[in-house]
Formats: C-alpha cells, structure tokens, sequence
C-alpha cells in the first residue's frame, strides 16, 4: 500500500529523518512510536507531501508520490489526520465533515451522504453538534471530527498524527477503539503515537524511531515485550 | 432634522459602497492571509473599465458592472502572480510590500495611460428624485443600494452554499488543513483573491457613479476606507467588515452635518480609532473560540 524507501528530510541544516525505510500493507493498522523529536510528524508530513524530501522514494498504492503536491496525493485516496486536529475553528461540524468530501471528486452525491451516516453512527457526538461550531468542541469531540473528516473522502489508508495528545484516558480508550473498527473496515491506518503501549497493543506491526533512524521494527506484540521498547518507552523494567 | 436624515440616507448610500470595498478586502485578505495594498488600484482600474465602456456602448449599467468585475478580476490575476504566489511560504512582509509596490506601478501606469485629469461619469442612471415625506433619494442611490445588497446576496450564497465557496472558506481559516484535505490551496486562494478583487472593481464603478468622476488616483483615498472598514470588521470577517463600511459611511456623513465636508476623513478616522481602542479587533466576535 505505502512504501518508503531511504526517506531523508532536512530542516535547514539540521537534519530531521535519516534514511528511513518501512512497509504498510494493505488493511495493516501499522503505528510508528518514537520520543519526541523522533521525527514521526515528520515522516508523515514527507509522505503526505508537506514537506521537501532530500533523498528517497514514496510509494503509494503502486504510484510514485516523491514530488506530488499534497492535494493530489489526498485525491489518490491517502487520508492524513493532522497532529493537533485542525479543525477548521469557524465551520459548523457538519462543513468540516463536507471539506473531508472535496478531496475526493468521484464521490456522489448518495455516496457522500452515506458516508455521512457512517461517521454519525460511529461518532454520535458529532451528530448532536453538527450545527455547531468546529472550534467550540472540546478536545476529544476536535479530535474525532478530524478523524471523521478523514474518512469521509472514503480513503485507502488514514494516517493519524498523535490522536491521543492531550485527551482523557477514557476518550483515548474510545479513540482506540474507533481505530480498530476503521480497520475492520477495510481501510489501512498508519498509527503515530507517543502512548506506545496503546498503539502496540492493536497494531500489527510497529517501527520504533528514534534522532530520525528506525532502530527496531517488529510485530506489536513482539515490540510490547520487547526490552528496549519497555526501557524506552512503555516506562517499567 | 429633514437635513440630518437626508444625510443619513447618503450616509447608507455612501456606506453601502464602502461596504462592498470591505467585503471584497476581507475576502482578499482572508483567502490569501496577506494584507494588499493594491485594493485602491484594483478598484480605480474597475471604475476605468466602467468609463470606457459607458463611454463606448452607452450608459448600460449591467455592462458596465460585469466589464468592471472582469477587468479587477483580471488584475486580480496579476497582483496573485506578482505578488503572492512566489511568496507563499515566505515572509509575510515580502508580499505585502509587493504589493505597496505594484500598487504604486499600476496607478503611475494608469495616469499614463489614461492621462492624469478627472474624467465624468455623467448620467449613467438617470437622475430622477422621490420624495417620501421629508426625504430625497435619488435613483443613483437606490440604484447603488440595490446592486451592493444583491451582490452582498449572491456572495453569501455562494460562500454557504456551494462547495467552492466552502473550500474559499477552509483555505481561509487554515492553508495547511485545507491542503490536508485535498483541496488545491494555491488555485483556491486566487480564486477568492480574484473574487475579492473583482467585488472591489464593482465598488469602484459605483464610487465613479456616485460621485460622477472617476480619475487614476482615486483609489488611495478608496483603499484607506476599505481597509478602515475591513479593520473594524476584523479583517477578515465579511459580514463585520460590511457593518464596518456601512458604519463609517454613516459616521462621516453625519460628522460632514456639523462641519465642514472637508473633515470627511477626519471623521472616519477617529471613528476607527475610538472603535479599536474599546474593542481592539474590532466588532467580530471570533466563532468557535473556547475560551
């Protein structure tokens, strides 16, 4: 579905990802943890095209996306779910959903609204606050709007970035949650995460970053267990 | 008091313009996230486009609004591609100098070209009177009002109610998240900006019907006004900046009763600046802010 070859960025002369290579399959909820200014923000912002790739190769569903403009890289069906939600704060709920539709041209009309419904069953909260506000929402509410309007353009694979910052416990749990099912819903995800035994615990498999380098990459569960994970990053011995 | 309240219907009439110069502004503004100093030019270049073809295919004034939406529209264009386009991820200050600088380059080019005088703009609508009561309007002013509320409609239309208008309006409130969405930001922003331009041309004509002139430097004093209004609208909220132009249109005319007309600007001013500093971003109350 995804793969990165040799990926390097620069910021300036401050070099922010070296060499990174991975692999997403198809319908594989794959996550990538790292500390931070690991780089994963970054690695998402080059594969999505928000950023200037030094070096390397992206490929996307058999396509070639190292250049592309970002809008063209959304309208090949690879959804990005920014760090920090970005809502857009003076759209009702509702329009924040539809500006998820316009990067997808061959949606109809009925598609579109059967999308809709989806993501009100799946999100009923967004459902009782569509007449509302995008930025009057609260943390989590942002939060599951962004992933909703990701998936409203019905994309191949949805990358999120950090869905947990700065939610509730209980709200991470239901976000998880959503996860899982978005899988069982045939799309593929791309996980970043700082709550690495989350974002372990459903994936199926997971690269660990670390000063811009995968130092480890194996099954989730494998990770979990993993000494130099549990060091690093899960936080007991 | 027959005096005052026909000065306040000048005042809305004047205001109506100086509503129409906000909304195009605020669009530019919000759409492209930069300030423009070539608003004035843009709408000189509407009110000379109006001229011409009310001198050359009569006193039509459909004809006169579309030619001056399309010639600001094109010199919307150019402005985008001068000045915002290499500048996008640059320094905001870069392209707004630009554009004081292509402002400066377009009304010198206009003198040239269409030479320094005032030219008239004579009897495009015909000048008849009503009286209702104590009140005079003239059919220039409800012809004025009529065309700045019916563009004022189709714009919110268009902004609420279509999807390009939606994705004007998620460019406007977040470039990065828009491009996350798919949306083409560099060709949305100059469409809006094109828009923007375009309203402000029609501005521009109706400021020459109204005062019956139209002349190449016309539009610094326009632009101060837009910009004045736009600043009490909060930049880039449309309809607040709209209230801002109807407000200082008032204001102004309403001050010229007690004085004299030459402290027109004056008033306006310091309207503005009383405005900010009891609310210093001005009258928009930012939707969707938590607190």
């Amino acid at each position: 579905m995804l793969e990165l070859t040799n990926i390097s960025v620069n910021y300036g002369y401050i070099q922010a990802l070296h060499g990174i290579s991975m692999e997403v399959g198809k319908n594989e909820i794959i996550t990538l943890i790292g500390g931070n200014g690991a780089g994963k923000t970054t690695t998402l912002m080059s594969i999505s095209g928000l950023v200037e790739k030094a070096e390397g190769r992206i490929a996307f569903d058999g396509k070639d996306v190292t250049k592309m403009a970002p809008e063209k890289i959304v309208k090949l069906g690879l959804a990005h779910v920014p760090e920090g939600r970005k809502v857009f704060p003076s759209l009702t709920v509702y329009e924040n959903l539809m500006t998820g539709t316009l990067g997808n041209p061959k949606l109809t009309k009925e598609r579109i609204k059967e999308l809709l419904e989806q993501q009100y069953e799946m999100f009923p909260r967004l459902k009782e606050r569509q007449n509302q506000a995008g930025g009057s929402l609260s943390g989590g509410e942002q939060q599951m709007l962004a992933i909703a309007r990701g998936l409203m353009m019905d994309p191949k694979m949805i990358m999120l970035d950090e869905p947990s910052l700065g939610l509730a416990p209980i709200i991470v749990e239901e976000i998880f949650n959503m996860i899982c099912r978005i899988r069982n819903n045939g799309k593929t995800v791309l996980l970043i995460e700082q709550n690495a035994s989350m974002a372990l615990s459903i994936a199926d498999r997971g690269y660990v970053l670390e000063n811009g380098k995968i130092t480890l990459t194996g099954s989730g569960k494998e990770l979990l267990v993993n000494d130099e994970v549990k060091r690093a990053y899960l936080g007991d011995y | 008091m027959e005096y005052i309240l026909n000065q306040l219907i000048n005042g809305v009439c004047q205001g109506a313009i100086y509503a129409l110069m906000a909304i195009g502004y605020s669009v530019v503004v919000g759409v492209t996230g930069m300030v423009t100093f070539t608003h004035g030019e843009v709408m000189m270049i509407g009110a000379f486009a109006s001229f011409y073809i009310f001198q050359y295919a009569g006193s039509h004034i459909v004809l006169g609004l579309l030619g001056a939406f399309a010639a600001s529209w094109i010199l919307g264009m150019l402005v985008y591609k001068i000045c915002y386009e290499h500048f996008f991820n640059a320094p905001r200050h870069i392209s707004l100098i630009c554009t004081v600088g292509f402002s400066m380059l377009v009304q010198n080019l206009a003198q040239i070209c269409f030479g320094a005088n005032k030219k008239p703009v004579l009897n495009i609508i015909e000048n008849r009177v009503f009286k209702i009561g104590p009140v005079r309007i003239s059919m220039i002013q409800v012809a004025i009002v009529v065309i700045v509320l019916a563009l004022a409609v189709l714009l919110t239309v268009y902004f609420n109610r279509t999807r390009a208008g939606m994705a004007l309006r998620a460019v406007s409130q977040d470039k990065s998240a828009a491009y996350l969405v798919g949306i083409s930001v560099k060709k949305t922003a100059m469409i809006g900006n094109c828009i923007g331009c375009g309203i402000g041309g029609v501005a521009g004509m109706l400021m020459a019907i109204y005062y019956q002139t139209c002349y190449a430097t016309m539009g610094s004093t326009m632009s101060m006004k837009a910009f004045s209004s736009s600043v009490l609208g909060g930049m880039t909220d449309v309809r607040f900046s709209a209230l801002g132009g109807l407000c200082i249109g008032v204001i102004e005319n309403l001050g010229i009763t007690f004085s004299s007309a030459s402290f027109r600007d004056a008033f306006a001013f310091c309207f503005l600046i009383l405005v900010l500093i009891i609310r210093p971003h001005g009258f928009s109350v930012k939707k969707g802010a938590r607190p």
